[in-house]
């Protein structure tokens, strides 16, 4: 089936990072001068478009900050009224998905990182991962403040 | 690039990581974008219709709730187009698409009768978790490029 | 109408079923708008210790976490749809329960409905308009006595009812088999008339209700044009002079049937339908056509009878009806068949409908089919608590419509 939207793509930009702002991203994307429908919304952005200025803008997102740009796919354009919360009143029931897999990101940002690093092994199965030196210490240093008090 | 279907199907984690590894996850967002922009069908918000419900029987038998067979005319096609996939067994919890306990039952049944590459895993609550899931799910999808 | 009934969707499935732009037209034609109360990711993390129920899909949790919403009152709203697919054990379980905790707090109207694919606008919208007039006439629907001069038409699927009323008293009734809705209206309203010694002309006010109400609602440029939801449970509650504290008015129509919980005479809960035309009154006509008796005959036959004697497990109208032939070629006595087609009906509405809205006593049987008197006592053995039927119980349409009607007069 063919139409108006037939390779315009929306993509969600959720945003797990420090060294990033909503508002720098949307700068960035604006930037590349590209036909594209940018919102801001409280995750990051979304951006709509066709498929390789997407590609472009989720190229240079990710360039922000590797680890902390997460992307998905979005089914409906920014905005459309089928969906929108301005006019059903609650959130769509994707928000709340995101909303909860959010806290979840600086987990797997730090891991990516980490593994990028090539720092990460493979654990097996019922094998702890080691601890590293640094961390240990943290948790010492934590533990011993916590008694202290 | 291979087609990866992730569980849950709508999840921005599991489709970020199958994205940033090459492949091309398949989402429940594709079929419904396709469904929204198809011209003739004016059946809001989703313009999934009375017809998907019966599509769905394909999946499951008309005692089946419709919900979960109009979930099932969304996910099967994607069950049937992919070429891999990642399950997470734990998730938080899932709306929508994936809101139904029961259609959720069967799209994880039905990804194991596929019979192809799996990668089954737990969703990281520590740091150490987070270490392990981001291996194995980076190690299963070069993996996948190494056996095309 | 002129003000947005805002009510609040809970539900889960409707947009899988492909049934959700159903439920919007439905609403829309009667000035309502279906909204989706706000909730964040943590209300509904904590809905399940907070409500109390465990359940295992999402979208139920979801749902009860913007039922809670409702009851907080974050969200404005005049009234509540609760909606889950049919056949869902764990949905159905959430939906009776939140339904209940949200009536009882709140006071607000709650519907509450499985679907299937096949659910149409058409099927919700009496409902609809049921919950928006409980919603926004509550003026109208606290009235308690009839004024002036008024006349009430009931055209339902199989007989038409008209009353005339006068200051509190019903003056003249008229009752045809309804054949053409227009035809059928003019006859039982010239039998009213005539028994009550009016002329229309004189008439102050006039409601319509039933299937046909808005045909005849039209003709007689009738003030009240009202589905039969809230005119019945009015009807019931006035006739049995139970009108403040609770009642529970049960109706089994020609076609479809109904449950209401009522409070201070404002109906607040309601189920509408039945799954088949076996636990309907048009069964029971069957039953009595094939007995060779006439439908009036019915009750008296089946009193006498026992229903326990007649093997009948069946919803459907064509195996019900087999069954009772069956029965009566193995050389069943005709009382004990018209028993059992009677504890049939009334076990089909028990466990289909009765469980969808709160039984407090009272409980009032009201509509033509009461009056066959094997109904009400199978009622009464299912339920275990009296059943009671008010007298002019077959009129209870057309007495509620011309005791709302009244309430026009004064406005005018």
């Amino acid at each position: 089936m063919k139409s108006d939207l037939d390779g315009v793509v929306t993509k969600l930009i959720i945003l797990s990072s420090k060294r990033i702002m909503p508002g720098e991203l949307l700068s960035k994307i604006y930037s590349l001068k590209k036909d594209l429908i940018v919102k801001e919304t409280c995750f990051g952005a979304e951006v709509s478009g066709k498929k390789d200025d997407v590609e472009d803008a989720l190229r240079e997102a990710r360039s922000l900050d590797p680890y902390g740009v997460f992307v998905k796919e979005r089914g409906f354009l920014p905005g459309d009224p089928r969906r929108c919360r301005a006019t059903r009143a609650g959130a769509r029931p994707g928000f709340h998905q995101i909303e909860l897999e959010v806290e979840r990101l600086p987990l797997i940002a730090k891991a990516l990182s980490e593994y990028e690093r090539g720092a990460l092994l493979r654990r097996e199965e019922g094998e702890e991962l080691n601890l590293s030196a640094g961390r240990f210490k943290e948790i010492i240093e934590d533990t011993l403040k916590d008694m202290s008090v | 690039m291979v087609k990866v279907l992730v569980y849950p199907a709508n999840s921005l984690i599991l489709a970020d990581l199958v994205e940033r590894f090459g492949h091309e996850p398949l989402s429940v967002q594709q079929e419904i974008r396709e469904k929204i922009s198809a011209p003739g069908l004016d059946s809001p918000p989703l313009n999934i219709t009375p017809d998907d419900p019966k599509i769905g029987l394909r999946y499951a038998a008309v005692e089946v709730p419709s919900g979960v067979r109009g979930r099932m005319a969304l996910i099967g096609p994607l069950i049937e187009e992919a070429e891999a996939a990642v399950v997470v067994h734990d998730p938080d919890p899932t709306f929508g698409c994936m809101g139904c306990a029961r259609t959720n039952e069967l799209v994880n049944f039905l990804i194991r009768a596929r019979k192809i590459p799996l990668l089954e895993l737990k969703y990281p609550s520590t740091e150490d978790d987070a270490r392990d899931f981001v291996v194995r799910v980076a190690e299963f999808l070069k993996s996948l490029e190494n056996g095309k | 109408m002129s003000e947005i009934v805002r009510i609040a969707q809970l539900s889960c499935g409707s947009e899988y079923s492909g049934i959700q732009q159903e439920i919007d037209e439905a609403a829309r034609s009667v000035g309502a708008e279906m909204v989706f109360p706000d909730v964040d990711a943590g209300d509904i993390q904590r809905i399940e210790d907070e409500f109390g129920l465990r359940v295992a899909s999402p979208d139920l949790k979801l749902m009860m976490a913007r039922g809670k919403a409702v009851v907080d009152g974050i969200s404005d709203i005049d009234a509540v749809f609760i909606g889950t697919c049919f056949r869902c054990a764990e949905a159905a379980l959430v939906r009776s329960e939140l339904r209940r905790y949200i009536y009882e707090t709140t006071g607000l109207p709650v519907i509450s409905y499985s679907f299937t694919e096949r659910t149409t606008a058409t099927t919700l919208l009496t409902r609809m308009e049921a919950l928006t007039t409980m919603a926004l006439r509550k003026n109208l629907l606290v009235r308690e006595r009839q004024r002036g001069l008024t006349a009430g038409i009931d055209s339902g699927s199989t007989t038409t009812k008209c009353v005339v009323m006068r200051d509190n008293e019903i003056i003249g009734t008229g009752w045809v088999p309804t054949t053409k809705v227009l035809q059928s209206a003019e006859k039982a309203f010239e039998e009213a008339l005539e028994a009550a010694g009016v002329r229309e002309g004189e008439l102050e006010a006039i409601g319509t209700t039933g299937y046909g109400r808005f045909l005849a609602g039209e003709r007689f440029k009738a003030d009240l044009v009202q589905e039969e939801v809230t005119v019945n449970s009015k009807g019931a509650v006035f006739l049995a002079d139970t009108q403040k504290g609770d009642a529970t008015v049960i109706d089994i129509g020609g076609m479809d049937n109904k449950a209401i919980s009522v409070h201070n005479g404002i109906p607040g809960m309601f189920t509408l339908g039945g799954i088949c035309a076996g636990a309907s009154g048009r069964f029971l006509e069957l039953t009595a056509r094939r007995l060779g008796v006439e439908i009036t005959e019915l009750g008296a036959l089946s009193v006498k009878g026992d229903a326990r004697k007649i093997a009948m497990n069946s919803y459907c109208i064509v195996f019900g009806i087999q069954s009772l032939v069956n029965s009566l070629s193995a050389g069943a006595k005709p009382e004990d068949v018209a028993a059992a087609a009677c504890h049939s009906v009334s076990e089909q509405v028990f466990e289909q409908q009765l469980q969808e809205v709160e039984v407090k006593e009272p409980v009032l049987m009201v509509g033509g089919s009461s009056l066959i008197e094997g109904l009400p006592k199978a009622m009464e053995e299912l339920l275990h608590v009296e059943v009671h039927v008010p007298p002019n119980s077959q009129f209870i349409g057309a007495v509620g419509a011309a005791l709302l009607s009244s309430g026009f007069i004064e406005e005018e």
